[in-house]
Parts: C-alpha cells; structure tokens; sequence
C-alpha cells in the first residue's frame, strides 16, 4: 500500500477505486451473513434456558429470564479452567513444535535437485493432510495400541509396554506428533510458493561470493520469506484457543480427559451431547472469540512495530 | 449496551405477544370429530434400528402392521446419535403422526412442553390401550395427572448383565464358577497367567460392572440406601460401598487382571477380545472373562462359530462346555444374593404438539396394533406371527417358536408402540427361545430372580425436571471418573464425589427423585 492513498478520506478513496466494489460486494455479504449475523446468537448466552423446540426463536427468546448463570458457571467450574489450560498447553505445544517444521520442509524440498523426486515427495507429505481424523487416529490407535507394533518394539527393547492413548502424560504429545503427521505437508505449501518466487539472481550473487547452501538458506531464503512467516504466525496465534477439535474428539477417552479435554470438546458435549446446554456452550464460545480477539489484535500490533509487517 | 439489550427485548417480546396472542387454546388442541374410516397414511419416527429405512418400511412385520390396522405408514428413524436430530426436527416442525422415544426423550420432551396431552383423547380412541396398560405404567408417562405419552413395558424384567466367562479355559485350568470376589479373582489371576493378557475385559461404557458392584451393595445406578440411620435414594457414586467397589477394580486393574485398554474398549472390540480367548494361537489382544450384556451372546456364538470353535450343529444348542455365567458375586459365601434387575420401559411412544390435530388417527392406530382377543388376535400377530407358521403352543409351557420361519418375527418388537402388557411376557419368552445358548444363559441367570433381583429406582419415575436437567451431566461424569479411578486408585474419591454433587447436578438430581421417592411411597 502506498502511503499517498492513506492520506485520502474514506470518501475519496471510495471514489478513486469505485470500479472495485462490485467484486468486494459478495464478500461483505457473505460475512454479514454467515459472520455477522449468526453473532446475534450470543444473547442465548444470557438467557435462562429458551424453548426454541417449543417457540420460533424470538418468542422464546422472549419467555426466557436474563441470566449471568452461564458466566458465573464459568468461572466456578474448576473443569473450565482445566478444559482452558489444556487447550492453551496444547496449542502452545503445537505452535512451538509444529510451526517451525513446514519452514524446514519447504526449504528441504525446494533444495532437492531432481524435480521429479520433489514433487514425489510433495504428493506424499500432502497426502495426510486429506484424511478425516477418524481415519488416522484409527490408524494410530492400531500402530500404538497395546499389542501394535509400537509396543512390540519397546518390549522387544526390553520395556513395558504402554497404552499410550489412555495415558494422560503421554495424551498431548501424542496430539502435537499426529498433529504434524498430518499437517506438516499441507502447512508447507504457503512456503514453497514463497520460495519459488524468490529473485534467482540473489542466489547467484551469493554464489559468486562463494556463500555456502547453508549460508544462501539463512541469509536469503529465509528472510525472503520471512513476511509470510509472520503473516502466517499471526494467523496461527488467532487460533491459539482453538487446539484441533475434530483431533481432540478423537482421540479423546476417560482416562485423557484430564490432560486432553479442550475447550471445543467441552462446548461440543454441553451443547451437542445429551444436555443440550447451549446457553453454557455459548458462554465459553464467546469468551472463547473474545480472548482470540485479543490475541489476534495483539499479535498484529506487536509484528508491526517489531518487523513493520503484519495482516492489516 | 443495557439499552440496546432492552431494546432488543422489547422488540422480541412484541414479536412474541403477536405471534401467540389468538392461537392459545386451553384444550388439548386434538380433534375429536374426525372420521376414522378415511385414514390418512401415517408418518411415524422411529428409534435407530441399524438398518437402512428402506429395510425399515418393506420389513413384513412393517407390512403386517398396515394389514391389520388399516393404515398406510410410512417409517423414519433417527440416527444412533439422536440428541440433535430430535431438536432439529421439532424447530423445523416435522410432521410425524408419532414418535417412538427412549425414556429419557420423552422426558426432556416433556419438561419443554412439546408432547400432546392424550388424557383424554385415550378414552375416545384408544380403549384397548387403556385396558392393557397397567396404572403402574400410565405412572410413568403422567406429570401433574396428566398422560404425554404410551409406556411400552419392558418385555421382562430380566437379570442380563453377567459376566460371561470361558468355561472351555476354566475346564482346562480345573476352575470352578466363582462365587465370591475371592473366588473371582484367584480365576482372573489363573486366566491371566494362562492367557498371557488380562483376563477381564469389557467396554468404555461400563462403569457398574454390575455382578461386582453387587457384592458391596452398589445393584443399579439409583437405589435406596441407609447411611447414618437416614434411607434415601442415592446415585452410585454417592453409594457407601463405591469406595470398597473402586478399590477392588483398582486392585485388579493393578495387577494387570484387568484389560489395560477398557477406557478405548468398544462393544465390538470388547468382543473380539473375549472370542480370542478361545484361540489358543492368537497374538493380540484376549480376555476371558467379560463383563458384557445378556443379548451379546448371539454375537458371541456367531463370532465363535465363525472362527472354528465350535461348530454349526453346536452353534445350534447350548454351548454349556464353552460359555458360564456369573450374574453377581458376593464378599462372603454366606451373604445373601442380590443384583440388578432390569426393567421399566424401553420406549414411549407420543404425538409432538404441533401434530395434536391429528392425534386421532395416530391413537387408532396404536390402539388397533395392541389389540388382542379371541377374535382379533393382533398384538399376538405382531410378536408371534401365525399359529402352525410361527409358532405352535404347548400347554403348561407356553409359546415356542418355529424354527424355519420365525426369523421373520426378530424385528417384531421394533415396530410395537406399546405392549399389551397382560399377553406380552408369555409371548416373549419363545424369541428367547430361539436360541438355545441364549435361553441357557437367561434361565441360568432369571433363577429366582424374584428375591435375587433389586430394580433401578429411576426405571420408574416419570419426568422429573430437576433429575432429567441433571441427568446427562451426572452420568458422564461418573462414567469418566470411574476409569480414572480404577487406574489411578481413590486418592481424588472425594473431591470427584464433591465435584459430582455439587458442579455437576447430583445434589439437584438427588433432591429431586427422593422428592418424588418419597411422595410416591
């Protein structure tokens, strides 16, 4: 963006690039309607159990008493804030382990001298990211179950062999390392196209100089690519509150509750389970979308100042 | 903010005065001046059956049904996992004639309102339904003296949860059925050293193995229990032998008797555990004891006859060499027995709100379907099928079926929307019948079931808000602290028993069925 088209009003600006809005046109209503409306739904947040089977939405929004129940609930249940750390360690975990890595891969593959080959390995890093979850903790489920070949190894080794995925301690690694299985690849693509189209020439010179590959990687690709690493990273710190809930609800069993239940799974079960408390579910989501607000805004606000790059 | 809130109130509350304002009509809302010979054909929601509806509405006894009553139907089910659909369909208002509930959907049905009251539309329509529905169960299905709904009577109140045990490694081994916890764990600890795998396994739904809670005193979810001179009504985990209860599991469970992957277990693979017991070659998970329910038998005979391990002939009979039963264990040989026993109602059968005008013809129906005389023998028709075809009679025994055709009949209770309580025991007992194991094991197990089995105090409320509110939270709750606690033993057993009452709705649950105990006595 140039500085000059900053300094317009709103109105000029409006005028100057008029041609353009028709095309912006369904976007902002796609937004206003699959995004902004449905956000009128938060008052069942405040309501005292409506009767929407019984009533049309609005009558039965009007029956039903204000409440703060569903908020006081929040910060009473020691299994909210269980339910919130958890996701927090878990996304954090993930961001920390997992972010780097498609980085890497995408360097990796960009560096690979026959194309065919590289685009072998492309199709098969991708190829998980096209799974449902159900499939692939199905698989892990198998691959470190009791009698899979996980254990058959460590007992082979002399261990004891674990049931890994009824294990608490063991439940969020297990979250972060089929996480990566199945994303690593996908994530990577972004990057690659950066890669690509980075200026050849910078690369010559280098080489004319006599930089190392290592030393072309650290001193030319990744600050070339260093913007979508941070729009990216931005992007991925929005989702902080999120942790993966179809992976989650997966993997998900009595005995990883503890150190597995997240917040999506929680609002899953009150709302979609047998209880039908939306008016909790809708509690936990707002403040759920309020804090990645907070976090989204932050993280912006923070990459401008510090690289003068960010989302908007 | 509060302005705008209250504006947004406003607005609604208008909406709402103007939406309901004329149509409020203190009756029923149902018409009683409808002509019953014209029928209209008949759209009917149906539980879950694992079929596909297709299957569903061409099933002969679906055929029977129309044959019988006179009216067309047309059948759609609910998905297995029923909660949401069953609001969707009554935001989008659809229209279905009836609809067969579980309990617990009918009674979340009815604290919202959204069930027609046929108190009086019975007496009009449906005569024979109330001559063969006992008071007991109108009970069930009333709230403040009014009746939402059509109680179907569990066929028999049996004792189905044993532990099913590999007879042919007891033989092996020189082990007794066992009797005692004892007892019980000296075979689990002969098994395990045999089978080189924990010897008990069952599914991650199962936290009252109930032949085991039987021996401290836990025999259902909800029971009447006596702590400190005071009696009321507790869930389990409040129970005063859960303690005793989980420690033992944890006991087990540390020795390595118990499946280390019970928590993950589902039926089937529960299952597929307890078959490959039997084979002597197989590397990867077995049992030998299962803690499963009375109706996985013909599974299980189908899966052992489908690996080799015993034959179709023998599949054909009782299979006393193969399979034992153990309905509940005791802490002493000299105590006296007692466990659950099932009973209640399986399904309700009611008419959403917005169908009241047709309530009529739904009422004809049901009540055509229940009907049972010398002359129009049509509930026997439904369960039975055709005397000489289906089944014959034997006088002093009762009902017995034939073989070559009575397969027909294995969907009958599918489609029944209330039993005729005073024929259907009698008639039930030849479905048992048809397989041999599986009436081995039932009698085995109904043995004086009269004085061995204790009811579930909840298989016989009606609706009651506070209990219904409550109810989902407190069980999931239990259930995953169970497995917990089971593995990591009763260090945290009274801060989840705290969190149980108080977070999660067991006090409020606990208040509200000794309320309604209490005023029923």
């Amino acid at each position: 963006m140039s500085s000059n088209i900053n300094k317009l009003t709103l109105a000029q600006k409006v005028r100057k690039h008029k041609q353009l809005i028709p095309f912006v046109i369904p976007a902002i209503l796609f937004a206003l309607i699959f995004c902004y409306l449905p956000m009128t739904g938060i008052v069942i947040a405040f309501k005292d159990n409506p009767n929407f089977l019984r009533y049309d939405v609005f009558e039965a929004l009007a029956k039903s008493d204000w409440t703060l129940a569903h908020f006081e609930m929040i910060f009473n249940d020691p299994e909210i804030s269980r339910v919130v750390g958890n996701t927090l360690i878990i996304s954090i975990m993930k961001i920390v382990i997992l972010f780097p890595l498609p980085v890497v891969l995408a360097v990796m593959i960009t560096e690979l001298r026959s194309r065919k080959f590289s685009k072998l390995v492309q199709g098969l890093v991708f190829l998980p990211h096209f799974f449902s979850w159900v499939v692939i903790v199905g698989i892990f489920n198998s691959l470190f179950g009791l009698y899979g070949p996980v254990n058959n190894i460590i007992e082979m080794l002399g261990g004891d062999p674990t049931h890994f995925m009824g294990e608490p301690a063991w439940f969020r690694w297990l979250v972060v390392i089929l996480s990566g299985w199945k994303e690593i690849g996908y994530s990577s693509i972004v990057y690659i196209a950066a890669i690509m189209s980075i200026n050849p020439a910078l690369y010559e010179a280098t080489r004319l100089d006599g930089a190392s590959k290592l030393r072309q990687v650290w001193s030319i690709t990744i600050p070339s690519i260093m913007p979508t690493i941070i729009v990216m990273l931005i992007i991925r710190i929005g989702y902080l509150m999120d942790a993966g809930f179809e992976q989650v609800y997966a993997m998900l069993n009595a005995n990883t509750m503890e150190t597995g239940d997240i917040i999506g799974t929680f609002v899953y079960r009150k709302a979609m389970g047998a209880e039908s408390n939306y008016g909790l579910s809708t509690a936990v989501g707002l403040l759920n979308g309020l804090i990645s607000m907070g976090l989204i805004l932050g993280a912006n606000y923070f990459s401008k100042k510090k690289t003068g790059s960010g989302v908007w | 903010m509060k302005k705008l809130l209250s504006l947004i109130l406003a607005a609604t509350m208008l909406l709402g005065l103007v939406a309901c304002g004329s149509t409020e009509t203190p009756s029923d809302g149902i018409n009683y001046d409808i002509d019953l010979s014209n029928k209209p054909q008949l759209e009917i929601l149906m539980p879950n059956s694992g079929k596909s509806i297709e299957e569903v509405n061409s099933n002969s006894n679906a055929q029977l049904i129309e044959t019988l009553t006179g009216y067309k139907t047309n059948y759609t089910q609910l998905p297995a996992d029923a909660a949401n659909t069953l609001s969707t369909i009554f935001m989008d208002k659809k229209p279905y004639h009836a609809m067969k509930l579980t309990k617990d959907q009918f009674s979340d049905l009815v604290n919202d309102d959204l069930l027609v009251d046929i108190t009086d539309a019975l007496s009009v329509f449906a005569p024979d339904i109330l001559a063969n529905i006992s008071d007991e169960s109108w009970d069930v299905v009333t709230v403040d003296g009014r009746i939402y709904g059509i109680p179907e009577r569990a066929s028999s109140d049996n004792i189905e949860n044993p532990i099913i045990l590999n007879y042919d490694l007891m033989l092996k081994l020189k082990l007794d059925i066992p009797e005692t916890l004892d007892e019980f764990t000296a075979v689990l600890r002969a098994m395990t050293k045999e089978l080189g795998r924990p010897a008990l396994t069952f599914d991650k739904f199962t936290p009252l193995v109930y032949s085991i809670s039987a021996a401290f005193g836990i025999y259902s979810t909800w029971q009447e229990y006596t702590v400190d001179g005071k009696t009321q009504v507790l869930f389990y985990m409040n129970a005063p032998g859960y303690k005793d209860y989980v420690e033992y599991m944890n006991m087990l469970y540390t020795e390595g008797l118990i499946d280390k992957e019970v928590s993950t277990n589902d039926a089937a693979s529960a299952n597929n555990r307890f078959v490959n017991g039997f084979k002597a070659d197989s590397q990867g998970a077995k049992a030998g004891a299962y803690a499963a329910s009375l109706w996985s038998v013909p599974a299980i005979v189908t899966a052992l006859e489908a690996n080799g391990i015993v034959n179709a002939t023998e599949a054909k009979g009782e299979l006393g060499d193969y399979l034992a039963y153990v309905r509940s264990l005791k802490k002493n040989a000299s105590d006296d027995e007692h466990v659950y026993r099932s009973s209640g109602y399986t399904y309700i059968t009611a008419i959403p709100f917005y169908m009241a005008e047709n309530a009529g013809y739904a009422l004809d129906w049901m009540n055509a379907k229940i009907k049972d005389t010398e002359t129009e023998d049509n509930f026997r028709q439904m369960v039975l099928g055709t005397e000489g075809v289906h089944w014959t009679y034997k006088a002093g025994e009762g009902y017995f079926p034939i073989d070559a055709n009575f397969a027909e009949k294995d969907d009958a209770s599918y489609y029944m929307t209330g039993s005729n309580e005073n024929k259907y025991t009698q008639y039930w007992l030849a479905r048992v019948r048809k397989q041999p194991e599986l009436f081995r094991a039932w009698s085995i197990l109904m043995e004086d079931a009269d004085t061995v089995g204790v009811h579930n105090v909840v298989d016989f409320t009606p609706p009651i808000e506070d209990y219904n509110l409550n109810r989902a939270s407190v069980e999931e709750f239990a259930q995953n602290s169970f497995y917990q606690l089971m593995k990591d033993g009763t260090g945290n057993l009274s801060s989840l028993i705290n969190d149980l009452n108080n977070l999660k709705g067991g006090q409020k649950a606990t208040d509200a069925i000794n309320n309604w105990y209490n005023s029923a006595k």
